[in-house]
């Protein structure tokens, strides 16, 4: 019998373990190739989701993240070459080179503003008589969410609401990035203010 | 005979604290003083609801000079190193900057690194129950608004270091709204080389003092008439926001524990709903005053939050 053939020959089980055709056995699973499993099981999926209407699951996170960390950086061409030779300068000089500060830059920004991100008022009552009055903006999980397919017969409002509640999200976003830096200078101007005070009644 | 020196050492800084009274004050500047003056390298989280941000904390006393590093493990990072009393922040997607404080701004509130006799007005300190954190054997501290329009605070201290284990904001009900709490934690006699190596380096100049405070004219714009007891003004402006460049009216609070930053803008266009956004112990409300927005953002209960936003008027 020739390799080929073997390798064939363990595929087809393969595939009726995945199908429930065989009983599980780690040790079976085991001798598997990761990459083959993945793929039975997608094909396995396919087939199921078209029988049940039910969604594939298909795991392109990886691939993404992989795909992004091997993207060139592009030159910023808002500045001008004499400029730019300047601002390196500039830095050279600070000698502050955290350079493993630079690379995700946006992702904390996101990600702050993302905690807070509005998907709606909820007005249902609360369990906490105190909290009632209050009406709770619902917020969304740092975790992506699948959105659920639309049957609004009126896209283009439903565009435009959408868009409004971007921005009162990227307002809110700003304010609480403003509010943890202005928090960071609260403790010197209030010592300031402390000293000042006991100053004045010294006096 | 370290142990004889290290129980020496801390009977010695018992009698030095103990005038007051008080064994969770004492508790607490004990703390203060230890986190000031050990080399230790620490770990830990800090939970808000569903989500968790994973800290390093580093701090040595290398003769009279203090080093002190606090890092943001996950995301795009955020870095905040402190040399005596200068603290330099790095943040993703802008310059590198410095300011003359002797505390950094993280998680923990800065007060607690200082003399907490100053929030005495207006909380109360009381000793809890021992337990065990991270470990090891832990004494509760808390620290408890005289009023509801603030939230409590809980400390939990080793019992041998009096360094810091866990904290937590906890409202009225009991319930912690937001954790902070070390995964690990070790003490070295040594200062560690990689924060000594921060000697080596060059910081930006800190901001000049008069650029960061004043009240000016736009203050008088607006009239905020209700703030809970012991709030002051440290700062209010018209500026422009970093992220989404909007204008807005800035108005900044304190009493000495937390800080409260009332925001008051033009209004979005369309229909404007009020109402609350937490996020573990901080609250964000938006409140729509008619022809202005006005939002609070700080660490205190929801309905304190709106009370305020509702009390802004223009002032004639």
């Amino acid at each position: 019998m020739t390799k080929a053939h073997l390798n064939k020959l363990d595929n087809e089980s393969l595939s009726a373990l995945l199908d429930g055709e065989q009983h599980l056995a780690d040790a079976k699973i085991a001798e598997q190739d990761v990459s083959t499993f993945g793929r039975y099981a997608l094909i396995g999926d396919a087939m199921r989701a078209q029988k049940n209407n039910h969604d594939i699951h298909i795991d392109i996170s990886e691939r993404v993240a992989l795909a992004l960390e091997s993207e060139p950086v592009y030159a910023d061409f808002t500045q001008s070459k004499g400029q730019s030779q300047v601002a390196d300068k500039k830095e050279q000089n600070n000698v502050v080179s955290f350079n493993w500060r630079k690379p995700v830059a946006q992702l904390a920004i996101a990600a702050s503003v993302a905690m807070f991100a509005i998907v709606g008022v909820s007005t249902l009552p609360q369990s906490d008589p105190q909290q009632n009055e209050i009406p709770l903006l619902q917020t969304t999980p740092l975790t992506g969410m699948a959105s659920p397919v639309s049957y609004s017969s009126a896209p283009a409002l439903e565009n435009a609401e959408q868009g409004l509640r971007d921005l009162q999200q990227q307002r809110i976003g700003a304010l609480v990035l403003e509010h943890q830096r202005q928090a960071r200078v609260a403790n010197s101007l209030q010592t300031a203010q402390n000293e000042t005070k006991a100053q004045e009644e010294k006096n | 005979m370290k142990v004889i020196t290290f129980v020496l050492s801390l009977v010695l800084s018992f009698t030095a604290v103990a005038n007051d009274t008080n064994p969770a004050k004492t508790l607490l500047l004990e703390m203060a003083n230890a986190v000031h003056n050990r080399n230790f390298d620490a770990s830990f989280v800090v939970v808000k609801g569903k989500s968790m941000e994973p800290y390093r904390w580093v701090h040595a006393k290398q003769g009279e000079t203090e080093l002190e590093h606090l890092s943001l493990l996950n995301g795009a990072g955020l870095e905040m190193i402190r040399v005596n009393d200068q603290v330099t922040y790095f943040e993703p997607q802008s310059e590198p900057y410095s300011l003359k404080t002797d505390s950094i701004a993280g998680p923990i509130p800065e007060v607690l690194f200082k003399d907490i006799q100053q929030l005495s007005e207006h909380y109360d300190f009381v000793l809890g129950g021992k337990g065990r954190i991270a470990g090891r054997a832990a004494q509760l501290v808390r620290i408890e608004s005289k009023d509801e329009h603030k939230y409590n605070y809980w400390i939990w201290l080793d019992m041998e270091s009096a360094l810091l284990l866990k904290a937590a904001y906890v409202n009225h009900q009991g319930e912690a709204l937001e954790q902070l709490q070390l995964t690990h934690i070790s003490v070295t006699e040594q200062p560690a080389p990689m924060l000594l190596e921060v000697l080596n380096r060059n910081f930006p100049t800190p901001l000049p003092e008069n650029e960061l405070e004043g009240v000016d004219s736009s203050s008088t714009n607006w009239e905020i008439s209700w703030l809970p007891a012991g709030f002051e003004l440290l700062k209010s402006d018209r500026h422009k926001l970093d992220l989404n460049n909007e204008l807005t009216d800035y108005y900044l609070y304190s009493d000495g524990f937390v800080e409260i930053s009332v925001f008051i803008q033009r209004p979005l266009p369309g229909k404007r709903l009020s109402g609350a956004l937490t996020s573990g112990a901080t609250t964000v409300y938006v409140h729509n005053g008619g022809n202005f927005d006005v939002s609070v953002v700080g660490n205190v209960p929801s309905l304190t939050a709106k009370a305020i936003a509702e009390s802004v008027t223009r002032a004639l």
